[in-house]
């Protein structure tokens, strides 16, 4: 509206800019495989499940129930993956128990840092991602931690 | 992240082999099919936001916006690139609305504009991938559909706590980048 009320060539300006969601994708779309191939092949080889066993008692410790370490840790790799995982709790603890409740919140306050990490640098020259990948993971486990702790007060 | 994925890649297989070689491979080609979906499908969406984009540039509305925010983002990000600032306030405004599908194209660029083709990564770059990575959601709107329709009494009662709970995440991530930076800078 605002565009049309500074006379922009609303429609040439559109079609400029979508011109070039093509190219962004092919050009994110080898990352995206390389990623999503070691995500499954990691959940499928039974592997995902031996890493929640232990890790779980860590988040224990940490306040994070052994229900959604799952959650937490499938996180960071896949987005439609902790979806559906998220689905799952609800049937499983109906959707306004305390377990559902942090599961939303975690999913809430977190990305997914791999595919954020894979996508957004694949445009550019950087090799290695040195200390962002780290801190991103801290912070969300941060985050994961903090959700729990809030909707235990709230 | 070669080393990530190297190590994934290697025990996956591994285990897989041991365990039930004839899933291998079906399964690589299921993922590979489901990205070439997802691209499709991201393909969809880069296209609006991305023409929305070049429309709110011509306009000059997103310079304004990023005038609002570019004393803030200049600070947070050490940069005076204004075309990296606009992109960059544009990419951190659609996170905060819970569109992190919309922000990312809006992100890469802003990466693009920030590289400075040594194939080192440098100190605006970490912070825009910490921020996007976890960032504040004032409306998570995708999770709460999620909820009501699993039929919850009050899907919206995990918005204070989601907001609270990623502001002090973000936070956490900032100032580590804030202090490792500062720490590299030294030395």
């Amino acid at each position: 509206m605002y565009s049309a009320f500074k006379k922009v060539p609303v429609y040439n300006a559109f079609v400029k800019g979508a011109k070039g969601a093509f190219p962004l994708v092919f050009d994110i779309f080898p990352y995206l495989v390389a990623i999503m191939l070691a995500v499954s092949i990691f959940r499928i080889s039974g592997l995902s499940s031996l890493c929640i066993k232990i890790v779980s008692p860590i988040f224990a410790c940490l306040g994070i129930p052994n229900e959604i370490s799952e959650l937490v840790l499938l996180r960071p790799f896949t987005g439609s993956g902790s979806i559906a995982l998220l689905n799952d709790i609800f049937v499983k603890y109906g959707a306004d128990s305390y377990i559902s409740r942090c599961a939303c919140c975690i999913l809430g306050s977190s990305e997914t840092v791999f595919y954020v990490a894979t996508v957004y640098f694949s445009k550019t020259s950087v090799k290695k991602l040195s200390y962002a990948l780290p801190i991103a993971l801290i912070a969300s486990l941060v985050s994961s931690i903090v959700s729990c702790l809030l909707c235990k007060v709230m | 992240m070669n080393k990530i994925w190297l190590y994934i890649m290697l025990l996956s297989s591994l285990v897989i082999i041991y365990t039930n070689p004839s899933q291998a491979l079906p399964t690589m080609i299921q993922a590979s099919a489901d990205c070439v979906k997802l691209c499709f499908e991201l393909c969809a969406v880069y296209a609006i936001w991305l023409g929305l984009l070049e429309i709110l540039e011509q306009s000059g509305l997103s310079a304004r916006l990023a005038k609002l925010f570019s004393p803030f983002v200049k600070k947070l990000f050490k940069t005076n690139d204004e075309e990296a600032i606009k992109l960059i306030s544009i990419s951190l405004s659609a996170n905060f609305l819970g569109l992190g599908n919309a922000s990312t194209p809006y992100g890469i660029k802003a990466m693009e504009r920030l590289d400075d083709k040594t194939g080192k990564i440098n100190y605006p770059m970490i912070m825009l991938m910490v921020l996007s990575s976890c960032s504040i959601q004032f409306l998570p709107t995708t999770i709460m559909g999620l909820r009501a329709s699993a039929g919850s009494a009050s899907s919206a009662d995990i918005v204070l706590p989601t907001l609270l709970s990623s502001i002090i995440s973000t936070s956490c991530g900032v100032f580590l980048t804030y202090i490792i930076g500062k720490r590299r800078k030294k030395k």
